[in-house]
């Protein structure tokens, strides 16, 4: 492998992706998404908003699953302590299924986006190699990675489509 | 409503749709076509009569109610209103008179300073695209520490990203602007209305939900361009607005 690149070299500015303030609602972020994102000529990947706090600290990011997830009614939500059967396709549950994203969505779509976010825990610096972005974005299913500088200030993000091109040209010009 | 003149858009003027209809409306209203207290048509009818979009007519009826020609009634549609702009005169007053954070005994807390996109109708009020980032900032202004008004101020990222990061509680946002931004303010329209505050509005101004409150929008500009919108809700009582006018020479 060629000199290894570092996070710098691959990163996006943070100002490609959508922002919004945490106590903002689901129905404003697919607004948002739908003007920012599906409406612009330019194809952003992933499509997700960045979630900050009062005083521009990134919180986490909102990917459009996460805000689907944050529409849908508590019981469907995945559980670890109950018994839930395998196959949800059955009869039974035909008619929950016509109301999951109707009457009980519109009361949801008032959640705050900082409730359905997944938070950002996870950080690469700007002179990490590559390879540990790809390993955070592997090991913890993440859609993007927050890139800080050495004052821990946010100066973009890590996607995994620059990491994956990168990995692949030195895998195939081994 | 039956429309006695019929003006067309051309789309291959240079000029902004939503400007055309602006004039068209305009138009309407000062030729005494639509008197005052004439609702307008809907939405979905203008769209239909100028065949145009719905963001166009909106765009178009924000700058009429913000120049002071319609007035939005909630639940009820929008209507022609007197213009109190006087057509006598020309006066001015120094910006700082009318910024109510100026007022003497009021503290400022920043409830925020942070990035957000146009969300609701903040794109059309700021006449920015919806895909631009907005510096947002939020403060409290507080008397003897009961809270008197909520003021919210947009601005694109683009114009002054610095700000994000300048000291603001005591300085004041358009000293900021103008000497380190340099960017000039040279005019202010300003709209007073009565609002219902929201819950959380309530809360922070200590009033219960649904409470009315003083709106004061304010739309900045640097030469032709907008660089600011400031929405204020004041605490009824909490300020009381002293401006003086002078005759311009």
């Amino acid at each position: 492998m060629s000199a290894i690149k570092t996070i710098k070299d691959v990163m996006v500015d943070v100002f490609d992706f959508p922002h919004l303030p945490y106590w903002f609602t689901l129905r404003q972020a697919m607004g948002i998404v739908q003007k920012s994102l599906l409406a612009g000529e330019r194809c952003l990947y992933p499509l997700a908003i960045l979630v900050f706090d009062e005083k521009y600290n990134l919180l986490g990011t909102l990917g459009l699953r996460d805000i689907m997830k944050g529409l849908e009614p508590a019981f469907l939500k995945s559980t670890t302590s109950a018994q839930v059967p395998d196959d949800e396709s059955g009869e039974e549950l035909a008619l929950i299924w016509e109301a999951v994203f109707s009457g009980g969505s519109n009361d949801k779509a008032d959640t705050q986006v900082g409730e359905a976010m997944v938070p950002a825990r996870y950080f690469a610096q700007t002179d990490d190699p590559i390879t540990k972005a790809a390993h955070l974005l592997t090991r913890h299913n993440l859609i993007l990675l927050p890139v800080l500088d050495s004052n821990k200030k946010l100066v973009g993000v890590v996607r995994e489509i620059e990491i994956f091109n990168e990995l692949a040209n030195s895998v195939l010009q081994a | 409503m039956i429309l006695k003149t019929m003006e067309t858009i051309d789309r291959d003027k240079p000029k902004k749709l939503y400007v055309q209809v602006f004039e068209i409306l305009k138009a309407r209203i000062e030729s005494n076509e639509w008197p005052v207290g004439t609702q307008i048509p809907v939405e979905e009818e203008l769209c239909k009569i100028y065949a145009v979009s719905k963001a166009t007519i909106r765009l178009a009826v924000l700058e009429l109610v913000r120049q002071g020609y319609l007035i939005r009634r909630q639940g009820r549609g929008t209507f022609v209103c007197e213009r109190l702009a006087s057509k006598g005169p020309a006066m001015s007053a120094s910006f700082k008179a009318i910024m109510p954070e100026n007022e003497p005994g009021l503290a400022t807390r920043i409830m925020a300073q942070t990035v957000m996109m146009p969300v609701d109708d903040v794109g059309a009020k700021l006449n920015i695209p919806d895909d631009k980032h907005l510096i947002y900032i939020k403060r409290l202004s507080v008397r003897e520490n009961e809270p008197v008004m909520i003021q919210e101020s947009f601005l694109p990222h683009s114009l002054c990203p610095q700000l994000l990061r300048d000291e603001i509680t005591k300085t004041s946002l358009l000293d900021l602007l103008e000497d380190k931004y340099e960017l000039p303010i040279t005019r202010i329209a300003e709209n007073f209305d009565v609002t219902e505050l929201s819950s959380e509005e309530s809360k922070q101004l200590g009033l219960p939900a649904g409470a009315a409150a003083l709106l004061l929008e304010q739309h900045f500009f640097s030469n032709d361009r907008q660089i600011m919108y400031v929405r204020s809700v004041i605490k009824p009582g909490g300020i009381r607005f002293s401006i003086e006018f002078n005759k311009n020479s």
